[in-house]
């Protein structure tokens, strides 16, 4: 059978000449029919001619074309069958191209700015990974590293402002003056912001607003250029503002307004808190540069520590600062969810893997179904390349619908995923699918062509065309089983790495916090104007006492840190009756509590009181410590009643509680000191987050009326956020959470997968041998043996395929080794745990056609043939 | 047809020279070009007309031929023939190389007498 697309226009010049040749013949008398048949014989046959001329132009189009309407009619004749390919197909291409969108959005794009290759960010190291400089630091970088033509430092905060009486919080960047020239910008608008605007000071001070905030607070009107800005007590001008393709020099965070650093008070402070950025001198590499940044740091540090105690020496001494590219920016999403990112590509890597041999057992079947066919079209003289070629259109035509698809389903599961990712956390990504990710969606789907479709093509033509025209029945045993086996071991790596996230995530629930978060709902507050310290303590009481007063709240409290939200400030102490080693740490954890804390949070109180009305700034100095702090320093003896000093203030110890997690759950838990906030000076209402426990049920009821009562307590007071204690505890493991639900959703996936490959080839198989059982069940086999004799191939594959996977597993979980807690990545436990799985599994879907070829009727069987 | 004159079966190559030169002329559609040649050689090269069509799809594919639909003088559109300048100087070689080869097998021939 040849199925021909014409070209029409070829058609018409041969059939143009014969016309031609006839009318000439008639015209010179000849009868018409005469004149046809002189034609042919003079001419030639038409379509003989035609093909020869197709062969010249080269065949390849027309075949493709051939070959492609000949796919599509196959493929709508098995509908089943393309829906299954196209949509797992789908699913495999959508989940790789939406992971591959992320890691592209977080990791491979370059800041819209001049030559981003030649900026270099120069930073502190906390454990290897970027940190923060002071300013200071930045000075002493900026005027010494050779390799830099120039610098700039830059913080980020939120910074609430007032235009036209009207009061709003807005990411702001603080930027000291060469920020727009190192970056090589240009307005879009005004003037941005110059080394003219970096003295403090000024008479008119000046910002900078980026297009977006143009376009939500100004709809884009020239007139936003000279209106005045309040941030806290002083008056700014917008001067300017920036192209739209400029997102701020931080990934993840689109800053409103870009104000001069030189402006706020903290500039002198010995904090580290800035990023800096700087552009390398032509010629220079980023090695020398961070060369450079080793040596002088190391003298910096020198100098820090000859002025320090002799015991700080060795601490000072070990920090670390280096020079990175910078291409695409301060990028602190990329070491938070870079690796995991990674690892999910694996997996979906995988999952792929999975669905390409899944479907190459399908075409697999296919082909032996179609293999009478092929054989014909062999035997009269089709090429075998010719024939492989049109198997191959088939998986190519899945792979494009399977991709095009996969793209729709990324768009979706691309920026639901990213929802997971940032939950809550304040992160501004577009992870829109760009040129990037249609290259990549597009090579997979290529890959995907090759992979699925090229075994069974080959299997499909490796025939001799006499028996096979003869006999129907295909071999495909051997490959079969083999792409079993695959499924197989691939489904065990995805379940060994689904049980060690999903155990890490059990684990870290079960750790235990000593607070219970459930029922709490947590406020956060924010003022326009900083109090004057004499109002502070007065506008938090207020605050708190309101609060407390709420119907249907039992207990209120305030805290500075929150336990499980990721951090304590460190303090310096001196401990009565106790000698520090020289190499010994001096500092612990440090809190500032409101009375009623650790009844709100349900941390047990061991011994003594808590805070209470009490406790005045100016009642005696008081202190609480934890179970850590009190066995540390005191061991065995009471801590009631020692006295512990810090930054000259000496605390008396009044009450013990039950250690909590401030850091990451999986921290060990510091030893910490609580202090009373009426006895704490330098905070504002706002440094505070507000506990409210509820009588019962969900605590966001609440949430509806709490603006109207923090403007009671005072008309500057603002809710900031309100949000539940769990969501702040899920935020705090959000990682851990997304690997957990992800790791297993594909593993059970892959089960399924694996499963119904497993079905598949025995029922396949049970088939061709209902022949061979039913002699078997002549010649006196038990059902119960006939079922082992299937169930012991079941069993083959199981134990070949387990293996393959868990070796494989065995390799590659030590990649995810960061990810995990309380397992190690090669946990015998875990592996135990999948292989059983797979196992059950594997078996449950071998039983039916066991069970089949247990029930065969020798009689039906023998006659099959 | 006629029975006496020996029949030779054209060499590839010749039937390409001879398609460029009447296609030189002007632009010709293949049943045009199919007379011409037949006029041209007499009876004596013997085209079978449709083998044309391969040959001319082979020379524009080399670019040594364009063609382009337009009505012919019929009314009929037909696909048209023009040399283009790869064809033009391809042509002028080829010829070269005939001209030089039947002078050479003239004189061998004369001299073999």
């Amino acid at each position: 059978m040849r199925f021909r697309t014409r070209d029409p226009r070829i058609a018409d010049e041969v059939r143009f000449h014969r016309d031609r040749l006839i009318a000439d013949y008639v015209a010179s008398g000849m009868d018409p029919k005469e004149a046809g048949r002189r034609a042919f014989l003079e001419f030639g046959n038409p379509a003989q001619i035609e093909e020869a001329v197709r062969d010249v132009r080269g065949r390849w189009l027309d075949d493709l074309s051939m070959d492609l309407r000949y796919t599509l009619r196959s493929l709508r004749r098995s509908p089943a069958f393309s829906i299954v390919a196209i949509l797992s197909l789908a699913l495999g291409i959508g989940a790789n191209a939406a992971i591959f969108s992320l890691i592209n959005a977080v990791m491979l794009r370059t800041l819209p700015v001049r030559e981003p290759h030649r900026l270099v960010q120069i930073t502190r190291l906390l454990d290897g990974r970027p940190g923060f400089v002071s300013y200071p630091l930045f000075e002493y970088f900026r005027d010494h590293v050779d390799s830099i033509s120039a610098a700039f430092a830059q913080g980020a905060t939120d910074q609430s402002i007032v235009i036209d009486g009207e009061e709003e919080l807005v990411p702001t960047d603080l930027v000291s003056g060469a920020y727009f020239t190192v970056l090589g910008l240009e307005p879009a608008a005004g003037r941005l912001l110059g080394p003219g605007d970096d003295v403090v000071a000024p008479a008119a001070p000046a910002a900078v607003i980026t297009d977006r905030f143009w376009q939500r607070r100004f709809a884009r009107s020239p007139s936003a250029i000279g209106t005045p800005v309040t941030i806290r007590d002083r008056i700014f001008t917008i001067v300017g503002v920036t192209r739209p393709e400029f997102q701020g020099a931080r990934t993840g965070r689109v800053p409103d307004l870009i104000v001069p650093l030189a402006m706020m008070n903290t500039r002198g402070a010995g904090f580290n808190w800035l990023n800096l950025m700087a552009r390398l001198k032509p010629g220079a590499t980023v090695e020398r540069a961070n060369a450079e940044t080793q040596v002088l740091f190391r003298a910096y540090l020198e100098t820090v520590a000859a002025q320090a105690p002799e015991k700080e020496r060795a601490g000072i001494l070990r920090q670390r600062a280096a020079a990175l590219p910078a291409s695409d920016g301060f990028n602190p999403v990329r070491s938070t969810i870079g690796e995991p990112l990674l690892i999910l590509m694996g997996i979906v890597g995988l999952i792929l893997m999975l669905a390409c041999v899944n479907l190459s057992g399908l075409l697999l079947a296919r082909a032996a179904a179609r293999q009478r066919e092929i054989s014909i079209r062999l035997a009269i003289g089709a090429g075998r390349a010719r024939v492989v070629r049109q198997l191959l259109t088939e998986s190519l035509v899945l792979a494009s619908i399977g991709g095009a698809v996969g793209l729709a389903v990324a768009g979706w599961f691309g920026s639901r995923l990213f929802a997971l990712f940032v939950n809550g956390r304040d992160i501004m990504l577009s992870v829109g699918p760009d040129w990037r990710v249609l290259v990549f969606t597009g090579a997979v789907a290529l890959a995907v062509c090759c992979l699925t479709g090229l075994a069974p093509a080959v299997q499909a033509v490796r025939v001799d065309v006499n028996p096979a025209l003869k006999e129907v029945r295909a071999r495909r045993g051997r490959l079969g089983r083999a792409l079993v086996v695959g499924q197989l071991a691939i489904s065990m790596i995805l379940l060994v790495g689904g049980t060690l996230f999903v155990g890490t995530l059990v684990k870290l629930y079960a750790v235990d916090r000593g607070f219970d978060s459930d029922g709490l709902l947590v406020v956060n507050i924010r003022t326009s104007q900083p109090y004057p310290a004499a109002r502070v303590k007065v506008v938090q009481a207020a605050l708190l006492e309101r609060l407390r007063a709420l119907p249907g709240v039992r207990l209120a409290s305030a805290s500075q840190m929150l336990p499980a939200a990721g951090s304590l400030w460190d303090r310096r102490v001196q401990v009565d009756g106790y000698r520090f080693r020289p190499d010994e740490s001096e500092t612990v954890g440090f809190n500032a509590i409101a009375p009623g804390y650790f009844g709100t949070l349900r941390t047990p109180l061991l011994y003594g009181r808590e805070f209470d009305a009490r406790d005045t700034e100016t009642s005696s100095k008081v202190a609480i410590v934890n179970e850590s702090f009190a066995r540390y320093f005191f061991g065995d003896e009471s801590a009631l009643g020692r006295r512990v000093t810090s930054v000259s203030v000496t605390y008396e110890i009044v009450g013990v509680v039950r250690d909590a997690k401030y850091q990451h759950l999986r921290e060990p838990t510091m030893s910490t000191m609580y202090v009373a906030w009426t006895q704490q000076g330098g905070d504002q209402p706002s440094s505070y987050s507000y506990l409210l426990r509820p009588d019962a049920g969900d605590p966001m009821r609440l949430a509806a009326g709490l603006d109207r009562i923090v403007r009671d307590a005072d008309p500057a007071l603002r809710v900031r956020q309100a949000r539940t204690y769990a969501a702040i505890v899920d935020q705090s493991i959000g990682t851990e959470r997304i690997m957990a639900t992800l790791g297993g959703f594909f593993g059970l996936l892959a089960l399924v997968v694996a499963g119904l490959g497993m079905f598949g080839v025995l029922a396949f198989q049970v088939t061709r041998r209902t022949n061979e059982l039913g002699v078997r069940m002549a010649l006196g086999a038990t059902r119960l043996a006939l079922m082992g004799l299937v169930l012991r191939d079941v069993m083959v594959m199981i134990a070949a395929g387990a293996s393959i996977g868990a070796g494989a597993a065995w390799l590659l979980t030590g990649l995810a080794r960061s990810l995990l807690f309380g397992l190690t990545p090669t946990d015998p436990g875990v592996f135990i745990v999948a292989a059983s799985v797979l196992a059950a599994a594997s078996l449950a879907a071998g039983w039916l056609p066991a069970r089949r070829a247990s029930r065969v009727d020798p009689l039906v069987a023998l006659r099959h043939e | 047809m006629a029975a006496d004159a020996p029949k030779s079966e054209l060499l590839q190559g010749t039937l390409d020279m001879l398609i460029l030169k009447v296609v030189a002329l002007g632009p010709i559609h293949g049943y045009a070009i199919a007379q011409r040649l037949q006029q041209m050689s007499g009876a004596v090269l013997q085209v079978q007309q449709g083998s044309l069509y391969p040959a001319l799809h082979r020379l524009e594919k080399r670019g040594w031929l364009r063609a382009e639909w337009s009505a012919s003088d019929t009314g009929r559109d037909a696909r048209f023939y023009t040399l283009t300048r790869v064809g033009r100087r391809q042509l002028s070689e080829q010829r070269a190389y005939w001209d030089r080869l039947s002078a050479a097998i003239s004189g061998v021939l004369r001299t073999a007498e």
